[in-house]
């Protein structure tokens, strides 16, 4: 009972050096590479020091510009969607007809006068059909 | 602007393929017009319509997208199975879409619907 605390605060001591002993040669391993790196190899030609305008065209102004052509390419075939016809705009295009006639609107401005000749009051009433505007 | 400016090549397809769909579920003809009318939109539309091949068997979608103008003409034999009452739901729908700026897809809707209601069955009791 009586040696239990110098037991104890010998193994506080043992355990201490044990951390120094696994320390020391750790910080010493880091330290001593890291001032092996501060000086670059003399083989190494001595670059003259870039200027800031260079190094933020090299890191920041060629990235942007790729990262805008990539979105750009991406969007294109979208964008190019987007810029087809809104309804509202005036209409600049040809007419369209799907599932028209051959002839298009010209067949029908062709075909208009034996049809509006032949086509009686009440024929005219039969045709059915709606309106509307928005 | 050349001609066809208005629509993209699969917008151009989503409508002819609506047309294609709505005329094998319903064995009427569809046509959808896309443009300026010239003059009155109504004799201009029943004037389209005339010069269809089959024109009793046919339906006109006339959209005038600048003007804002729809017009839907349904020949004597398409109207039997699709009255007037049902042509202007159709035109609801459309003219809804096109407010929201969606012509496609109300020209695609329109005639979808279209087909819907000429596609039902033709009840025809003894009397």
């Amino acid at each position: 009972m009586t040696n239990h605390p110098e037991h104890s605060t010998r193994g506080t001591f043992l355990r201490r050096a044990a951390t120094l002993l696994t320390l020391v040669p750790a910080l010493l391993v880091t330290s001593l590479t890291g001032t092996a790196l501060a000086d670059p190899p003399v083989q190494w030609e001595n670059n003259p020091p870039a200027s800031p305008l260079h190094v933020i065209l090299i890191l920041v102004v060629i990235p942007v510009a790729l990262f805008a052509l990539i979105t750009l390419l991406v969007y294109l075939p979208s964008m190019g969607k987007g810029e087809s016809y809104q309804p509202g705009q005036p209409w600049r295009s040809e007419p369209e007809w799907f599932g028209g006639p051959r002839g298009g609107v010209q067949a029908a401005d062709r075909t208009e006068q034996p049809l509006s000749v032949g086509g009686s009051a009440d024929h005219r009433d039969e045709r059915g059909g709606a309106s509307g505007r928005w | 602007m050349a001609a066809g400016e208005a629509f993209t090549a699969a917008q151009r397809h989503e409508i002819d393929k609506a047309i294609r769909d709505a005329e094998t579920l319903c064995r009427y003809e569809f046509s959808v017009f896309v443009g300026r009318s010239e003059g009155e939109s109504r004799p201009f539309a029943e004037r389209l319509h005339a010069t269809l091949v089959a024109p009793e068997r046919s339906v006109l979608v006339l959209v005038d997208p600048a003007a804002k103008l729809l017009e839907i003409v349904t020949g004597t034999e398409a109207r039997r199975v699709l009255d007037d009452a049902e042509v202007h739901l159709a035109v609801l729908a459309m003219q809804s879409a096109f407010a929201a700026g969606d012509l496609v897809g109300g020209i695609v809707q329109g005639v979808q619907q279209l087909a819907e209601h000429a596609r039902r069955p033709q009840v025809r009791h003894g009397s």
